[in-house]
């Protein structure tokens, strides 16, 4: 490879455990993720059919509502297709001590819909996919399994009790696809009131919440 | 690399986990997760908010039975499943990014001397806005003082160096905005190799520097 001759070559390569994150209380138990290892372990296609039930009509809505450069009528069915064969082929390295599988779900099928549309957009030698850009986030985190379920939790109920135009705009950003100028055009709104917007909402929903967040904030 | 100041900013963060982020910024932030678990826990959280909203949203129309017929039947044509992998660092400990764009490029890139104390290997990305490249200065070399035209973004990858403003070490993340002037300098020990996405033609600030330019002109690729 060549690019070991980038960097000195001396590190053990590092494995990673699963056992031990894996063991008793800080399982999952929601019924999707339980079909999910399902599928993993035991190639299970009754499980892998209750969840492409549960999760078709969800990922072609995901799909349908991102209209940017190389959008396409069918991408709907199109990324349902793709995603969950992905989740079939993929379900083994699936850990349930990490993410729900809502979430996992989710994570596939945000990088299926950025490829899908840059693939139909352009036709430059593409060296990277976005899943490429994610395989360091699913490195080992020190937070523990049970304070990701908390915060997953906190997440839910908090989603439901945003003002409506914080709500707006989180949908924006993550379902829409918008970045946070395409946003500001597109509600006719100063850049800085979306951002700060962003920022509001994710404080309600305690993500984000360091120091130098709140720092920016005062500043403003 | 726990130091909060040479992170991605929040907004950064957010957009990357949409995945509405310029495509050479977001290779920078993968480039740093490598090595910042801070970051890497945010973004699990900033997931779970788009997650949420996925799930929360109301259902589309679909005929999934028919859909479900297609999908089986195609997983029944993929050749045997993939074992899990068991998950290693790369013997090189490049961030995943990085050693690819390196491994699939149609040629080796190649070092280039851009002054006698910094060298550059151009990447291509897939995308033309921003030339990504990878930089290496010297041990105690000084690259020449450049003023920014566009924005630059720079994750240290080995070694460090420093500038007017502070030093910076492996895994730092740092953002340069056009009209901002610096003068990085290579830390005595080693040389130092970054990543960096600059946007625009840097220009540089020493009188002689217009001789440099055939070499410093941006080239996104």
């Amino acid at each position: 490879m060549r690019s070991e001759h980038i960097l000195s070559v001396d590190k053990e390569p590092v494995s990673k455990s699963k056992v031990a994150v894996l063991s008793g209380t800080n399982k999952r138990d929601d019924q999707w993720t339980l079909l999910l290892v399902e599928v993993g372990t035991n190639r299970d296609r009754k499980a892998f059919a209750q969840l492409f039930r549960h999760f078709a009509p969800l990922l072609k809505g995901f799909a349908q509502a991102s209209r940017h450069e190389g959008w396409f009528p069918g991408i709907g069915e199109e990324l349902v297709q793709e995603v969950m064969i992905k989740v079939w082929q993929k379900a083994a390295g699936f850990d349930p001590s990490k993410a729900s599988a809502t979430t996992w779900i989710y994570t596939v099928a945000r990088n299926c819909r950025i490829d899908m549309l840059r693939r139909k957009s352009n036709t430059q030698h593409l060296p990277l996919e976005n899943e490429d850009l994610w395989q360091e986030a699913d490195e080992e985190t020190p937070m523990s399994a049970l304070r990701q379920r908390r915060n997953e939790e906190q997440i839910k109920t908090c989603l439901s009790q945003l003002p409506k135009e914080q709500d707006e705009i989180l949908r924006k950003v993550y379902l829409e696809g918008k970045s946070h100028t395409e946003a500001s055009q597109e509600l006719g709104l100063p850049l800085g009131t979306v951002k700060s917007r962003v920022r509001l909402a994710l404080q309600k929903l305690q993500v984000l919440v360091t120091s130098d967040y709140r720092e920016e904030m005062s500043n403003e | 690399m726990s130091n909060k100041q040479h992170c991605p900013s929040p907004e950064m963060l957010t957009e990357f986990s949409a995945g509405t982020l310029e495509p050479a910024a977001s290779i920078c932030v993968s480039a740093h997760l490598h090595y910042c678990s801070h970051c890497r826990s945010e973004l699990l959280n900033l997931n779970e908010v788009g997650a949420q909203l996925m799930t929360q949203s109301s259902p589309a129309d679909i005929n999934s039975d028919a859909l479900l017929d297609d999908v089986m039947k195609k997983i029944d044509e993929l050749p045997e499943v993939e074992a899990p992998q068991v998950k290693q660092r790369a013997v090189s400990d490049l961030p995943h990014a990085v050693e690819k764009m390196i491994n699939t490029a149609p040629k080796p890139p190649v070092w280039r001397r851009l002054t006698k104390s910094l060298d550059i290997q151009r990447l291509i990305s897939g995308q033309n806005k921003f030339e990504v490249a990878l930089h290496k200065i010297h041990a105690g070399g000084k690259t020449p003082q450049h003023n920014h035209q566009g924005i630059e973004y720079t994750v240290v990858l080995k070694g460090s160096f420093s500038d007017e403003k502070s030093v910076y070490s492996e895994g730092d993340f740092i953002v340069r905005n056009p009209g901002d002037i610096h003068q990085p300098m290579g830390a005595n020990n080693g040389e130092c190799i970054c990543l960096s996405a600059l946007e625009a033609p840097i220009r540089l600030t020493n009188p002689l520097g217009f001789l440099l330019k055939p070499w410093l002109r941006i080239n996104p690729m």
